[in-house]
């Protein structure tokens, strides 16, 4: 009510409408300011994680990496598709390992084998010459 | 209908020459494929991360979701 009277009273409306296109200029370099110091803020962000530089050596790793970043930013980080790819991934992981140590055993046996099989002929043809 | 050890050798030695050649176009295919989608990471980097953040991002949701 009181921006009312004001507004209608012959002196305060003149005085008051270069007031508001001043605010209204105001806002607005503020406004252009904001934008210039988000841009050069991302710029400088961009120039120490040295994003391209990174994307040039690594591409595949950087897409991953950023794929990472959109999930946790989901909300997916807590969730079963995590705990079921983790699960995943580390039973890839083992798998050299598994697979080493298989090796290994299946070596000994078939040494093993070789070895029983070896000594039951000599002994047989011991036998054999007795 | 006998099939002796050497008409399957055969057989396995015509179906290797057959495949060979389709192999190796397939992993000429892809390693074409791979050295394009490097190229154009390389080339386009803001776009690439920020559609793989934004991909990323929309399966996290679905994630969460469930």
């Amino acid at each position: 009510m009181s921006n009312y009277e004001s507004m209608s009273g012959n002196g305060h409306a003149e005085a008051q409408g270069p007031r508001v296109g001043e605010r209204v200029d105001q806002l607005g370099s503020s406004a252009q300011q904001f934008f210039t110091d988000a841009r050069g803020a991302v710029h400088d962000l961009g120039a120490g994680l040295d994003l391209k530089g990174r994307v040039q050596r690594n591409p595949y790793g950087m897409v991953a990496a950023a794929l990472g970043v959109g999930y946790v930013l989901g909300g997916g980080l807590f969730t079963p598709l995590t705990a079921r790819m983790l699960r995943v991934g580390v039973r890839l992981a083992m798998l050299p390992f598994v697979k080493d140590e298989l090796m290994g055993m299946a070596e000994a046996a078939v040494q093993g084998f070789a070895s029983a099989s070896g000594q039951g002929s000599s002994s047989g043809s011991e036998s054999s010459a007795v | 209908m006998e099939t002796n050890p050497q008409q399957f050798q055969d057989k396995a030695r015509e179906l290797q020459a057959r495949m060979v050649p389709q192999l190796e176009e397939a992993a000429q295919n892809l390693s074409d494929l791979n050295t394009r989608a490097i190229n154009f990471i390389r080339a386009n980097p803001g776009t690439c991360l920020l559609g793989a953040v934004a991909v990323g991002f929309l399966v996290g949701k679905l994630a969460s979701r469930r």
